[in-house]
């Protein structure tokens, strides 16, 4: 089966006043196929945003390799980017565009076919059931608003591969799971999804693999059966608890001698 | 390559470059500061303000014209007895009959100038009747001033019809005694005159205005976006980073053009009818109008100088996290850029080739060339040039700084110092230093 994401041995490491030299990301090599939801599942500074945002080419890895569709990050990030649809916490909507504005504006950056931006404009306006709000301006939008603008605009282009991260962070039940089914739809449409997350059960609900980050490496990766399997744990929390500890105990002596 | 996603194209600089100026200028117009800052302000502000300040100044004048100056007049000589009447005629003086009037009077306000004549002992060749008028006033009140003021000029005329009369008495003309008289002629056309005052005016308020006219745009686009977490979505999206420095900074130096055009705009079509009739009362007359041949000139210096200002404040701006650290940073540019067409007010001062070559000033002495329709082709050749050249550099240092992937993602903790001193001229310290 064709290889949407690849990345091997990725590595992020950078220099913070204070805390002297940080591995963000130590060695993490996994790869996506089309159709499948890949999760990153990490507690807060595991190494998930740092690792997607190299893929989305807003930061450089210190070594190793991320391509998508074929095209490396480093030496054609343009490519990946138009490959790629990247929301997150940080990727904000312009606030004085209208949601139709906005997501014009972004086929238009990203590629998208002159002639037919208007006709996919208009069928995810449709499509994400915001055509009565489609020309009022974004900051007069509620939050669950925002958020289907937000995933209309990361996939104005069509692109094959895209990536969430941590995307119901701060929303509201309802909206969660609305969050959700998307991004289950988008899987049966045949894109490869990049999901983190350190909510367990959106991960065992979505994921068709699950990759385990702590410290910046990647300690299991596979499905929730096999995981359960190689465990000997039932719920995704025992399991990533199972892993977390195993990783820990590894670096015991480094890390927790009195 | 080809593109393995047959429904996305590869675009070409220039529509990545026009789609973003496009959205970017879409958006700062419903942004109420940068629309009040770039637009409305060049417009109406410097207008308002000159109108405002003229009022004042016409209010002023006719309230201290309405004041009485109060006065004591002590020991009139007997030989001029019409000394006093003349005082009395002034509509402006009120002498105070009080001959024990005393300094104290006048520091406390009570009165505003003590006038008294004294025999001129010290000079041996002095007549009958001759005196030393000895006025006492407060320098630093503006009524006692103006009381010493109306004092003198009575005084003045006094000697000068008692001369006259004597004179007269002696069998001594007019023109004889008087020996010699001045007169001048201005050879400036109304026109040069408008001309003259319009380049003593332009080019403070026009760098004012293109500065006033980029700054809020140019934080706007770069710490503003990281504020509101557009920037990552922007810098995630597949447009080049130079093509979104060039498309930024092109809309910067849009509004700040705009800003310097509309205010020359609104001055010249505002000038005439607040000036003319403020210096037709003193009996002046000027022609405020900006020669055709200058217009083309000014629109270039309002492009040159926007350009350098936006590259300069974007460079600022660039490392700044929030609006308000993006305020902090553009300001001592701001005030620098400012500093100089303060300075060129000296009427003075020529525009030369070193002037020429010193950004901003060259713009200033161009402006201020042009309006008075003088066209030094050498120095505006070099201004354009120096100009151009500085853009170059300010856009390029631009692109470089938001290459480094912890300024572009707004985490650099160091100084613009520290960030010069290390990657500009020295080596990357850190990791985060990694050019994208």
């Amino acid at each position: 089966m064709e290889t949407t994401v690849r990345v091997e041995n990725l590595k992020k490491i950078y220099f913070e006043e204070g805390r002297g030299e940080v591995r963000a990301v130590d060695g993490i090599s996994f790869s996506c196929q089309p159709g499948e939801i890949f999760g990153l599942l990490g507690a807060n500074g595991a190494g998930k945003t740092t690792t997607l945002r190299v893929l989305a080419t807003i930061l450089q890895p210190t070594s190793g390799t991320a391509a998508l569709m074929g095209h490396d990050t480093v030496r054609e990030p343009e490519w990946v980017r138009r490959s790629l649809g990247f929301y997150s916490a940080s990727t904000a909507l312009y606030p004085r565009l209208t949601a139709r504005e906005t997501l014009e504006f972004f086929a238009r950056i990203n590629g998208y076919p002159t002639q037919r931006v208007k006709a996919r404009v208009d069928h995810l306006i449709a499509r994400f059931g915001i055509s009565e709000y489609a020309d009022a301006r974004v900051d007069r939008l509620s939050q669950g608003m925002k958020q289907k603008v937000s995933i209309a605009r990361t996939v104005v282009h069509d692109p094959p591969v895209v990536i969430f991260d941590e995307p119901t962070v701060g929303l509201d039940v309802l909206n969660a799971i609305e969050m959700q089914k998307v991004i289950a739809e988008f899987r049966t449409e045949g894109k490869t999804i990049l999901f983190s997350t350190h909510i367990m059960s959106e991960a065992e609900r979505l994921c068709d693999r699950i990759a385990i980050v702590h410290r910046g490496k990647i300690h299991a990766s596979d499905t929730l059966p096999a995981l359960r399997s190689a465990s000997g744990k039932h719920y995704l929390e025992d399991i990533f608890v199972h892993f977390v500890e195993r990783a820990n105990a590894g670096s015991l002596p480094l890390l927790e001698v009195p | 390559m080809q593109n393995p996603n047959a429904t996305v194209q590869p675009s070409s600089a220039w529509s990545q470059i026009r789609t973003i100026y496009r959205y970017e200028l879409r958006g700062a117009l419903r942004e109420r500061t940068i629309v009040i800052n770039s637009i409305l302000i060049p417009i109406f502000l410097y207008p308002l303000i000159m109108w405002a300040g003229f009022t004042g100044v016409m209010f002023i004048q006719g309230h201290s014209d309405s004041t009485k100056s109060r006065i004591a007049v002590l020991n009139v000589p007997r030989e001029h007895p019409g000394l006093r009447a003349r005082f009395e005629r002034d509509r402006r003086i009120n002498i105070v009959r009080d001959a024990s009037a005393t300094p104290d009077q006048i520091q406390r306000g009570n009165l505003d100038a003590i006038v008294e004549f004294v025999s001129p002992e010290a000079e041996r060749a002095a007549l009958p009747g001759n005196f030393t008028a000895k006025i006492t006033f407060n320098g630093s009140k503006d009524r006692s001033n103006s009381a010493r003021q109306r004092v003198e000029g009575a005084i003045e005329r006094y000697r000068r019809d008692w001369v006259a009369r004597e004179g007269r008495k002696l069998g001594i003309s007019d023109a004889e005694w008087a020996g010699f008289k001045m007169t001048s002629r201005n050879l400036a056309s109304e026109k040069q005159m408008g001309g003259f005052v319009l380049g003593m005016l332009i080019p403070v308020l026009f760098v004012v205005m293109v500065a006033a006219g980029c700054f809020y745009p140019a934080i706007d686009c770069t710490a503003g976006e990281r504020e509101r977490n557009t920037w990552e979505t922007l810098m995630s999206s597949a447009a080049k980073r130079v093509h979104i420095v060039v498309a930024k900074y092109l809309y910067v130096t849009t509004l700040g053009g705009l800003a310097g055009a509309l205010n020359l705009v609104a001055f010249a079509l505002t000038l005439k009818p607040m000036f003319a009739p403020l210096l037709a009362q003193a009996g002046v007359t000027f022609n405020f109008a900006v020669p055709p041949a200058a217009i083309p000139l000014l629109i270039l210096a309002a492009v040159l100088l926007a350009g350098f200002v936006a590259a300069g404040m974007m460079i600022f701006a660039s490392f700044a996290r929030t609006f308000k650290e993006g305020q902090a940073m553009i300001m001592p540019f701001y005030l620098l850029v400012m500093l100089p067409p303060i300075v060129l007010q000296s009427p003075g001062i020529q525009f030369t080739t070193t002037l020429a070559l010193i950004p901003v000033v060259n713009v200033a002495m161009m402006v201020r060339s042009v309006v008075t329709g003088i066209y030094p082709w050498v120095q505006i050749g070099i201004t354009i040039a120096v100009s151009l050249a500085m853009i170059a550099l300010c856009v390029r240092l631009a692109a470089f700084i938001l290459r480094f992937e912890d300024v572009m993602a707004g985490a650099y903790n160091g100084s613009i110092k520290q960030f010069f001193r290390e990657r500009l001229f020295g080596k990357a310290k850190s990791s985060g230093g990694i050019q994208t």
